[in-house]
């Protein structure tokens, strides 16, 4: 597998915190690389490191075959870290006119392009110091994507986007690495985007990856068969440990090759079923299962 | 890559309007309208002030715009255009931290680069500001010649010329060397107002210098003074170059050590700034 980003036994602390804790990962170069993780998880501290914001305390990595802060693979890559801020006395085309300059190698043409693309046509003569967060991200975006990247970085790109915004981004996304051949990562809090963008996933908590790979398999370990049964209770009992209440129906965490024995069970058992199918479970439930954030949140409801 | 460097650094502060007016425009604007004013107010007071002020002002022969030009190259590198160019030299130093603008631009270039670029849009910031000083001292001497009725010429020997363009450098390169500090305070603690105060403070404290030391045996014939304090470094230079009484009673190896005092402060705020950087996180811009 050919990779675009190698990371090996990273290590960042800020006095006795560990942002960063012998993190290992590598990033296959081509779709969308979503990385998840809770607030404080290393993931912005992961990406400053990438690209040579920060200087990690130990460990090393290579980006697009260079290491970290060689110019040249530096030059390949895009990047949005956090909403972007941008000299407030600028105007949109003049953030692009003056990052192009520090790049080389944009025309004009470009950036009227890429202006239009994320919708900041009409803004692109006004200040930067009047745009909202959104508007902020889509600049953010153009900038980080007009220079034609090999791979680009975008943390949390649909923050402060209403709704038909984020669409657009979500398109631009999967356009991006489907048409223009990009690596895209991503990191977001919106578990359903990335579930619908993203091919390979990494779950990061407390500066370590916890779980990694496509997002069909992983999601694909969680599917369960849901069940409109009567009588529910009856159902349950004989499904055991195994069966939870879901509204009006039956939920079994079996897997596919004993759900036939399941099912026959039940009908011995004297269960009418009316619906049987499958249920995937969604990144959602990956994330607070390998996070543990859904037992932090019993733990406080119990406190 | 530098040239990259340094082409969006002048286009960023080619944007900058507020940073560019009192950086470059606001003292010679302020120089030609309280030079009008006060011709004006000695015009009009012609009979009072007879005596009190300099004849050379209202009376004399014709108004020399070339010694002019040599007169205002000597003294551009004075207190009040230091610290109104340092304005703009702090904004361009320290903007990337204001604005957390380098997590834009770090990854497109080298920090050497990006450093390098930022002093050398500061040196030409200098320029124009040395350009608008010398442009307003020409139109005030223009004002002064109308209010008084003098007639203007313009002379400028090859001696004159080499004195102006080596005033000019002295000059020049005394900005820059202020400007200096505010970089390296932009960078050692990120913020705009170090960036501004530093040289302000450090400065005033060279000024004060010589009177601390000379009471403890240190003259200004030794090394020690014209290195540790780049104002005087630039004295001597300018005294060397403008010949006359003061020339006379320079100490000896005067060039060498103006020179290198200058020099000095220009290279290792630079090289300490370039080197603190290099290392710097960049988490909190």
């Amino acid at each position: 597998m050919e990779t675009v980003i190698d990371i090996r036994g990273l290590t960042k602390t800020y006095g006795t915190v560990r942002a960063l804790d012998g993190l290992t990962l590598s990033i296959p170069r081509g779709g969308v690389y979503g990385v998840l993780g809770p607030n404080g998880a290393g993931k912005s501290t992961l990406f400053r490191t990438l690209l040579g914001l920060i200087r990690p305390t130990e460990g090393e990595a290579t980006v697009m075959g260079g290491r970290i802060g060689d110019p040249t693979s530096m030059r390949r890559m895009g990047s949005m870290i956090e909403t972007p801020r941008f000299p407030p006395f600028m105007t949109a085309r003049q953030v692009l006119e003056w990052l192009a300059r520090a790049h080389g190698g944009v025309t004009s043409a470009e950036i009227d392009n890429w202006l239009q693309r994320v919708g900041l046509t009409e803004a692109a003569n006004r200040r930067v110091k009047g745009f909202s967060v959104g508007m902020l991200q889509r600049l953010g975006v153009a900038a980080a994507l007009m220079t034609k990247p090999d791979l680009v970085i975008l943390d949390e790109p649909t923050s402060g986007m209403d709704p038909p915004g984020i669409q657009e981004m979500r398109a631009l996304i999967r356009s991006l690495a489907d048409h223009d051949g990009v690596t895209v990562i991503l990191a977001s809090h919106q578990l359903q985007e990335v579930q619908r963008v993203c091919d390979r996933v990494a779950i990061f908590n407390k500066g370590k990856v916890i779980t990694e790979g496509r997002v069909s398999d992983l999601t694909a370990s969680g599917e369960r068969l849901r069940l409109s049964v009567t009588p529910l209770a009856k159902a349950l009992s004989l499904l055991g440990e195994r069966a939870t209440l879901d509204g009006d129906a039956v939920v079994a965490a079996v897997p596919r090759a004993e759900a036939a024995a399941a099912i026959k069970a039940l009908v011995e058992g004297g269960v009418d079923i009316e619906e049987a199918r499958w249920i995937g479970a969604d990144l959602e439930d990956v994330f607070m299962s390998e996070t543990g954030w859904t037992g932090v949140q019993e733990q406080n409801r119990a406190g | 890559m530098l040239a990259d460097a340094i082409r969006s650094e002048t286009y960023r502060l080619s944007k900058n309007r507020t940073a560019l007016f009192w950086s470059v425009l606001f003292i010679p604007i302020m120089g030609v309208l309280l030079a009008t004013l006060g011709f004006v107010v000695a015009k009009a007071n012609e009979a009072k002030l007879a005596g009190k002020l300099p004849p050379e002002l209202m009376k004399g022969g014709p108004l020399d715009l070339g010694l002019t030009l040599v007169k205002s190259a000597g003294d551009f590198a004075n207190p009040a255009i230091l610290m109104f160019v340092l304005i703009g030299a702090a904004t361009i130093y320290a903007g990337d931290y204001r604005w957390e603008t380098w997590r834009l631009i770090s990854a497109r270039n080298t920090r050497p680069n990006l450093l390098i670029g930022k002093v050398a849009v500061v040196a030409l910031v200098i320029v124009l500001a040395t350009f608008a000083a010398l442009i307003s001292d020409v139109i005030a001497s223009l004002i002064q010649a109308a209010v008084f009725g003098r007639p203007i010429t313009f002379s400028m020997t090859g001696a004159a010329a080499t004195d102006f363009g080596l005033l000019t450098l002295t000059s020049w390169a005394r900005i820059l060397q202020f400007t200096m500090l505010g970089l390296l305070g932009a960078v050692v603690t990120r913020s705009l107002l170090a960036a501004l105060f530093a040289p302000l403070v450090i400065g005033v404290a060279q000024f004060f210098l010589p009177q601390l030391l000379m009471p403890m045996g240190v003259t200004t014939d030794g090394w020690l003074l014209p290195l540790l304090s780049p104002g005087l470094a630039t004295d001597l230079l300018k005294a060397v170059i403008q010949g006359g009484m003061a020339a006379t009673e320079l100490p000896d190896h005067a060039v060498a050590k103006g020179v290198i005092g200058l020099a000095l402060w220009i290279v290792v705020p630079f090289a300490a700034a370039v080197a603190w950087f290099n290392r710097q996180d960049l988490s909190k811009e």
